[in-house]
Order: structure tokens, then sequence, then C-alpha cells
């Protein structure tokens, strides 16, 4: 008998953007992983928003462009952030907006509270507790709707807040670069990402660039191919958010948002006509938004 | 104004902020001012001032001005990039972070911050960011100093959200609550310091220019005012002066 070969067959988890979004069905409950100007998931917000997916459920511990542009399109039912803005250029005011007129749930957490519900369904706990939020206003809600307990710690007796695990259908990350497998590296600060991904039943990854198996270090991928469901190219995909190491963001484009976000109406429809719903690709997006 | 050096209201809070931070801190920073008032004192009498981002980023030296801690920019010269869970939990719930430097809509007697939602006159509601990491600072950081511009409106006794809790929440102390510091020490503004104690809070000093009496009607929240009455505020230096007009906030996104 012929010895096998020292090599696995690695799955080949490339696909097309189109097809990552035509698997997300009205409803799900999406995880995102930007966090205000940085490393959005633009080009899978964009891609999703002309497929008219509706009625999404969507946690991100820290929104940012990406987020407001589903709240802009009318995409998301319900939300469950820490906290959102696109930094010194504005706040989420399609979100804000929504939520004041009723139009979005929200649940709101602090930002390790939020992350640790995440680390929480990662790991497969049955719950995790913190000091964190105790005394505020965020607990009633929260435990209102079951999204938090205040107990005692069975050890000591001190008060505590307990936090169930959180487990999204999809989670959506834009990483550096991917391996036809999926195993991604992500640079710089990485934020929630890791337990984000983690968490998620299913991971899909939008990657600046992808590689042979085996051309990655293994020693410096943040996400293990094993939990990545599909990978699609788009260089520059997170335009106008910054990619550490591969781009800045583009701050012309984000004043452009901004203003129309925060004039909503008209305004917004205009943009998300232009930049969105009127290009068939992401390539023709940038090419609309080239200088 | 006063002297002959002028500034502006913002430079005076950046530079008051900044005499907050003790040299050897470990302090997160939100997104703002208190980001300019932290590098101000990294550049001045606190060299060794250890600064955290919420995003994941360790001991960053920012060259030039950021547009918020989302911006690559603030990263700069960082020792490590890690995760939220390294900063918010391992460093600020884990009871190493010494100094939370924080940003608020409104702020109560004890320190408590609002940063997620106000009400108009009109009984209409306006949000905001929401609390991102600042909930987790101000219930775990050993001190949190508080740097907004002031404005009557906001200061209030009944916060229209607690999304920050101070040295006492509801009536209630921290212990009681669960929480694990002594929690938020001052509010310094574009007029004053007020520094907060167990006891309520107290202006310790106003800036140069200011009249103690009509900053105490522009304070609406019960605040003592010391035997003798509050002291001045030192005046900024023409070094501190410098380095905020020409390196830390060139631009004057948050000075001006």
């Amino acid at each position: 008998m012929a010895a096998m070969a020292a090599t696995a067959a690695r799955p080949d988890r490339v696909v097309s953007l189109r097809e990552i979004v035509a698997d997300i069905p009205d409803g799900s409950h999406l995880a995102l992983a930007g966090f205000a100007i940085t490393r959005n998931a633009v080009a899978f917000a964009h891609e999703l928003i002309r497929a008219g997916t509706r009625g999404l459920t969507v946690t991100q511990v820290f929104g940012g462009f990406e987020t407001d542009l589903l709240a802009a399109a009318g995409a998301m039912d319900c939300l469950t952030y820490a906290s959102g803005s696109i930094d010194r250029f504005g706040l989420l005011y399609a979100v804000n907006r929504a939520v004041l007129d009723g139009s979005l749930a929200l649940s709101e957490y602090s930002g390790l509270a939020l992350a640790l519900r995440l680390h929480a369904g990662a790991l497969g706990l049955p719950f995790v507790t913190t000091r964190s939020m105790l005394g505020s206003d965020l607990v009633a809600p929260l435990v209102a709707t079951g999204q938090a307990a205040e107990i005692e710690s069975p050890f000591d007796g001190a008060p505590c807040l307990a936090l169930p695990p959180l487990h999204p259908d999809i989670a959506v990350v834009h990483v550096d670069v991917a391996d036809r497998a999926g195993n991604a590296m992500v640079g710089g600060p990485v934020w929630s990402i890791p337990e984000t991904a983690r968490a998620s039943r299913m991971v899909d990854l939008v990657a600046e660039e992808i590689v042979e198996v085996g051309e990655l270090d293994p020693s410096r991928i943040t996400i293990p191919g094993l939990l990545v469901h599909a990978v699609a190219r788009v260089p520059h995909g997170g335009h106008p958010t910054a990619v550490y190491g591969h781009y800045d963001f583009d701050a012309a484009h984000l004043r452009q948002y901004a203003a129309a976000s925060n004039a909503g109406g008209d305004a917004l429809d205009a943009y998300l006509d232009r930049f969105v719903r009127g290009v068939a690709t992401f390539d023709e997006y940038l090419e609309e938004v080239a200088p | 104004m006063s002297g002959e050096e002028k500034w502006t209201r913002a430079e005076m809070l950046a530079v008051a902020g900044s005499l907050q931070v003790v040299d050897g801190d470990v302090t997160v920073v939100g997104l703002g001012l208190p980001q300019i008032a932290a590098l101000l004192a990294q550049r001045t009498h606190a060299p060794t001032v250890r600064l955290l981002l919420e995003i994941g980023v360790f001991e960053p030296v920012p060259a030039e001005p950021a547009m918020g801690i989302a911006d690559p920019r603030m990263w700069k010269d960082a020792t490590a990039f890690a995760s939220t869970l390294e900063v918010l939990g391992v460093m600020v719930h884990g009871g190493r972070v010494s100094l939370g430097l924080l940003g608020a809509l409104q702020v109560d007697q004890w320190g408590s911050l609002n940063t997620t939602e106000v009400e108009a006159p009109d009984g209409s509601r306006r949000r905001f960011r929401g609390s991102g990491g600042s909930n987790d600072i101000s219930s775990n950081a050993s001190r949190t100093v508080v740097i907004m511009t002031h404005q009557s409106r906001k200061f209030s006794e009944a916060l229209t959200f607690l999304t920050s809790p101070g040295r006492r929440i509801k009536e209630q102390t921290r212990a009681t609550v669960g929480l694990p510091s002594q929690g938020p020490c001052a509010v310094v503004t574009d007029r004053a310091v007020i520094a907060l104690t167990d006891a309520g809070a107290v202006l310790e000093s106003v800036h140069p220019g200011e009249q103690p009496d009509t900053v105490l009607a522009d304070t609406p929240i019960p605040l003592n005012v010391p035997a003798g009455g509050p002291k001045e505020t030192p005046a900024p230096t023409a070094t501190q002066l410098a380095l905020i007009r020409t390196e830390l906030d060139p631009n004057n996104w948050y000075t001006s």
C-alpha cells in the first residue's frame, strides 16, 4: 500500500463577494467587525444593500461607517453595540435617527461587556461575569430583555453582572490577506475582531489579497481557516475607511457621507443612489470616487 | 484672555486637563480633547505616562494629529497592537489602569457621565456615541478625569442617561454597587477645575479671567466652595501653547 503524501488536502474557500451575499438570507444575525473609520467591510455592505437584504440583526462592538450605511439603506431591524461613530467626521446619524423613530431596536452595552458576550459565545461558556455596567442605566433594559442578570458571586457574594453568550449567524471581517483556505491575517490593533469571528456560526472574509496555502506565516494568523466559510478578494474593499498597512481613510469622502447621513432624506438617498445602488460592482464605485 | 500670552478656552482646557496626569500614570484616553491633554502631559511634565487605546493599542507616541482613536495616526510608535479584551479587559477590568481621561455630554456632582443621549428643552431626544469603553473605564480605573467644555446644560443632578458611574450612583456608594475603585476625581472644563470627593463636588480652581460667582452660576449641581474661595488655575505656559499649536493640534481640530 502506498504511503499517503505528507500534504493534507486544503479546501478552497475562495468565492466572489456576490456569492457570499447570496448566502445571507433576510433576517440573518450578522456580526460586523469594523471600528468607526477603520477596517469596515464596505464592499460587503454595498453588495448586501444592492441585493436588497432586509430585516438584519447586526452585532458590532464599535459601530462605524458600514453600520450607518446599512441603517441608511433600511437593511437592519435590530442593532447590538457598545458605541458608534465615524470619529471626528460625525455620529452614526442614520442609526441614531432610526433608533429615535423606532424603526431600529437597539441593545446597548459597554465595550468590554459586549466583547465578553462574544468571548463567551466563542468558547461555548454558559455565561460570563463582569463588574462593568453595574449601577449604570445600561443594565435595566438588558435585564428586562434577558440579555443580562444581576447576581452575587457564588464564591464571595460580591455583586456582579452575568451575561449570556452571543452566537451571531455570520461574521464578516475585512482582512489584509488570506490564503485560499481562509487562513487570514489582520495587521495593526484587532479590537474585537478575534471574538467576533469566533463567536459566529459562520465566518466570511473580504480580503485585500488572496495567496496560496502555505504562503502565510502560521504564527501571524488572526483567524484560522478552519473557522472560515468563504473568502472573497476585493482590493480597496474598505474604502473610505482606513485599512492599516494598506491605505488611509478618505477624509473628503467621509465628510461627504457624514453630511448626507446627517441631513437624511433626499440627500442620503442621493448618496446611496450614486455610490451604492447606482453602481454594479465595488470597482465601479472606486472609479466613481477616484479624484 | 489674560496676561501677555493669549490662548483659547479649548487650549486652556487641554492644559488644565494635562495637569491631572501624573508622571507614570497608565492612562486610557478617549476621543478628542482627552487625547490632546494626555499627549500634552506626555510631552511636558509626564514623559513616562503610558497611553492605552481601547481599540487595542499599547503605548503609542503619536507624531501628528489624529481624527480619533480609529485613525492609524494615533497608533504611531506603539509598543504592541492587541485587542479590546486586552485593553478594556486585562488592563482596565484587571485593575492595571491608574487614570482614565474621558469626555462627556453631561455630568452629575458625583462624576457620573452621560455619553448616550440628551433631551432638548422641547422634549426631543438626541443620541450620541454611547459607552464604548467609557463605562468600563469609569467602573474599573483607579481614578478618572472628565474633560469637557463648560455649559450649564451639561451639569445635571439627574442625568438623562447614566452611561458611566461616578463616586455615588443614585445615592449608593461604589462599593455597595460592586465597583472596585474610587472612580472620578475631577471634572476639568474650559472655565474651572471641579474636584470630586466622597463628600461632593468642590470648585477647586477657576481659570485665569474667570469669576468664581459666574462659574458657580453656570454649574447647576451642588458645588462646594473651599474656605477662602477657589484658587486660580495655572495659566498655560508658552511651551504648552507652542506644543499645542505647532505639534499636537496644528489644524485647530480640537483647540480652536
